[in-house]
């Protein structure tokens, strides 16, 4: 009863709460080129022996050779099994004969005492519809069909482009264990291509959608991080770390608390990035390997903007992650980020900027869900985030970031520009610090090659 | 398969093989064309001529449809036995050696294939849709196994599995979709097994329970 099939994507198994359940009767839906085909036989090549083999059936409107032809161009597609352990047959000339879809049922089952499979895909079930005479005719093949697929053990796909009003009313969608959903969506100029399931027997699933990658390997899963909400998450120690800046430490009780998440919010060129930096560089001076995931700045300006303080990228107890804004997809991102934090032993890491990735997010819901998750797993790991945001206007304070994320940091530091006089003062406030008592004055600090240089207390009414 | 009279030789005509095995001359010429499995010689003059061998094998033909089979999964049947190169006789020449089984199942749709993979082994296969038939047949015709869907006949088939223990005789497999292996032993069943069933998982209990395969089973009694 627990047996799982594979899909051949450790992300998509995941979802699946390990895998799909065998013996079930499974739709894959979604629009032309959403990836239906190359999942089902993702599935197929992954699953398939010969002793219980996979039959691909291609019904009327995929054409049996098309389906062959770029069947071969996917890295999993295994010549030598084709006629051993995958068989792929044309059910055209059935659907098309006198009989209709009872020879259709009966085709199948002539398959099944054959061949014995253990996968029975048919691609596209959606276009037997068609050759039904009405919509009773259908239902009793329908019937007919699952009782005949529920008789012998054996996991089945069917496949179709199904609108989503469709999947209200066909009848298919009650008959099935399994609905697998395949969607694409225009965000920002790119398209988002995102995985759902909707309906899984007998089986846990992880709701919600995921973004999901094309390519020759098939398709790649990564599931939304959603971690859930935990009343454990704040560990309330007496030990600190150090910000880096002697006199914001002291602002601070002597630093952060270790594994607290920091926002750095301010306006473009308030020193953001520098403040990050310090706090890198410091544990990495304490033996604290760090990591830096930037979509700013390539690594080549982030090396010149290090030297620039007398630090360098060469230290080997710092990475540095660089991902094109323009191409990056939180889903994905955050796996690789969690990997090399894995890998490194990174103790504090840095993201810069959390606007950027924000951009990148489908929606705001999301984009709340995705960096609640993410501090909460780095800090459940003892892992210190200090993450950038930036603040629309100059002078005017409007919101610190959008869409509530202030709300989920452990320690808000507010850099901010004041006119004074002819002159322009950077200044840092500390808003927030979780658990800890702070010192809330607005402070004066310089930009120096030794970095922030903190300077006195503002007095008066500035700004 | 061939033997001093020359089994493979065109010896009947159409109309004597029908009479001898009491299939219509129209049934035959449709098999022939439909499956092409049976193909007959011709006489100079275009007549059928049909060998020994093509005798038993529409004898095999004529007794699974006789028992319930399609045409269609009868010659199936009929391929896989070929390639296996096994003996086609069912002619009850072996009488008390068959290995009949009893198949007690409640969905028409599994009976069918869960038939066709017995027949597939040599078993001769029986099949019952209520649990009344079922205890007919086991008295009846004294099958050496019984496999019993303990859904059947609304559920009763745990009550079949003790009855049919209460006579003497065969072995019984329980089989269900559900978590049935407490009531079956309880009620006797030698074995269970969870629906759907793997048509090996199948075979292979059936042959543990009998002992012996029913293709070694024949080929024990011929040589004897």
């Amino acid at each position: 009863m627990d047996e799982r099939s594979t899909s051949g994507d450790e992300g998509l198994d995941r979802i699946l709460g390990g895998g799909l359940p065998t013996n079930g009767i499974n739709l894959i839906i979604g629009l032309p080129g959403s990836g239906k085909t190359i999942l089902c036989q993702q599935f197929i090549f992954a699953g398939a022996t010969a002793e219980r083999p996979a039959i691909y059936l291609s019904t009327v409107s995929e054409p049996f050779e098309k389906i062959l032809r770029y069947a071969q161009t996917l890295s999993f597609f295994d010549r030598p099994a084709v006629g051993r352990s995958v068989f792929y047959e044309d059910l055209g000339p059935a659907v098309g004969g006198d009989d209709g879809l009872a020879a259709v049922t009966e085709r199948i089952a002539a398959l099944i005492k054959e061949r014995r499979p253990g996968i029975i895909a048919i691609d596209s079930f959606k276009a037997l519809a068609a050759f039904a005479q009405d919509a009773r005719e259908f239902r009793r093949f329908l019937h007919n069909l699952a009782a005949l697929l529920t008789a012998f053990p054996a996991t089945s796909f069917w496949i179709g482009e199904y609108s989503e009003d469709e999947t209200r009313t066909a009848p298919e969608f009650a008959v099935a264990d399994g609905i697998i959903s395949l969607a694409r969506e225009r965000m920002n100029q790119r398209t988002l291509r995102h995985i759902e399931v909707t309906k899984l027997r007998g089986s846990d699933f992880r709701s919600g959608r995921h973004t999901y990658r094309l390519s020759s390997d098939g398709i790649t899963v990564f599931p939304r991080l959603a971690d859930p909400v935990r009343q454990d998450d704040y560990r309330l120690s007496e030990a600190r770390i150090s910000t880096g800046i002697a006199p914001l430490d002291r602002m601070l009780a002597d630093g952060y608390g270790p594994g607290s998440s920091t926002l750095v919010s301010g306006p473009s060129g308030s020193g953001k990035t520098l403040m990050g930096l310090h706090f890198i560089f410091s544990g990495a001076a304490n033996d604290e390997p760090g990591l830096i995931a930037t979509l700013q700045e390539n690594p080549i300006q982030l090396e010149k903007i290090a030297r620039g303080f007398r630090w360098s990228l060469d230290d080997e107890r710092v990475t540095v992650m660089y991902r094109s804004p323009n191409d990056v997809y939180i889903d994905q991102w955050v796996y690789e980020l969690l990997d090399l934090v894995d890998s490194t032993g990174a103790k504090r890491v840095m993201i810069d900027s959390l606007s950027d990735l924000q951009y990148a997010s489908p929606d705001p819901v999301r984009f709340r869900e995705f960096v609640y998750s993410l501090t909460q797993r780095l800090s459940r790991a003892g892992i210190s985030p200090i993450m950038s945001s930036e603040t629309p206007d100059l002078f005017h304070l409007g919101r610190l970031a959008e869409y509530g994320i202030s709300h989920l940091a452990d320690n808000v530091v507010l850099l901010q520009y004041l006119r004074a006089d002819a002159r322009l003062l950077r200044t840092v406030t500390i808003l927030k610090s979780r658990a800890s008592a702070h010192d809330p004055e607005i402070r004066e600090f310089e930009i120096t090659p030794d970095g922030i240089v903190l300077g006195d207390p503002i007095a008066g009414d500035h700004a | 398969m061939a033997d001093e009279g020359g089994g493979s030789r065109g010896v009947y005509s159409i109309g004597a093989v029908a009479r001898m095995l009491g299939i219509p001359v129209a049934t035959i010429r449709n098999w022939e064309e439909r499956y092409g499995a049976i193909v007959p010689e011709r006489s100079p003059g275009g007549h059928r001529l049909y060998s020994r061998d093509q005798i038993e094998q529409l004898r095999f033909l004529a007794a699974q449809v006789s028992q319930g089979m399609s045409a269609a999964d009868a010659h199936r049947l009929l391929a896989e036995q070929r390639e296996g190169d096994r003996h086609l006789g069912s002619d009850g020449a072996g009488g008390d050696m068959r290995l009949l089984v009893l198949l007690a199942e409640r969905d028409p749709v599994a009976a069918d294939l869960e038939q066709f993979f017995l027949r597939t082994e040599g078993y001769e296969v029986d099949v019952a849709l209520t649990v009344a038939e079922a205890e007919e047949r086991w008295l009846d015709s004294q099958p050496r196994l019984a496999i019993v869907e303990l859904m059947i006949s609304g559920g009763q088939g745990a009550d079949l599995c003790r009855r049919l223990k209460q006579h003497e005789g065969g072995a019984v497999i329980a089989i269900s979709v559900l978590e049935g292996r407490d009531e079956a032993l309880a009620a006797g069943a030698d074995a269970f097994l969870r629906k759907p069933v793997d048509p090996l998982e199948l075979v292979s209990t059936v042959k543990d329970l009998l002992g012996a395969s029913a293709l070694v089973a024949r080929g024990g009694h011929e040589n004897r």
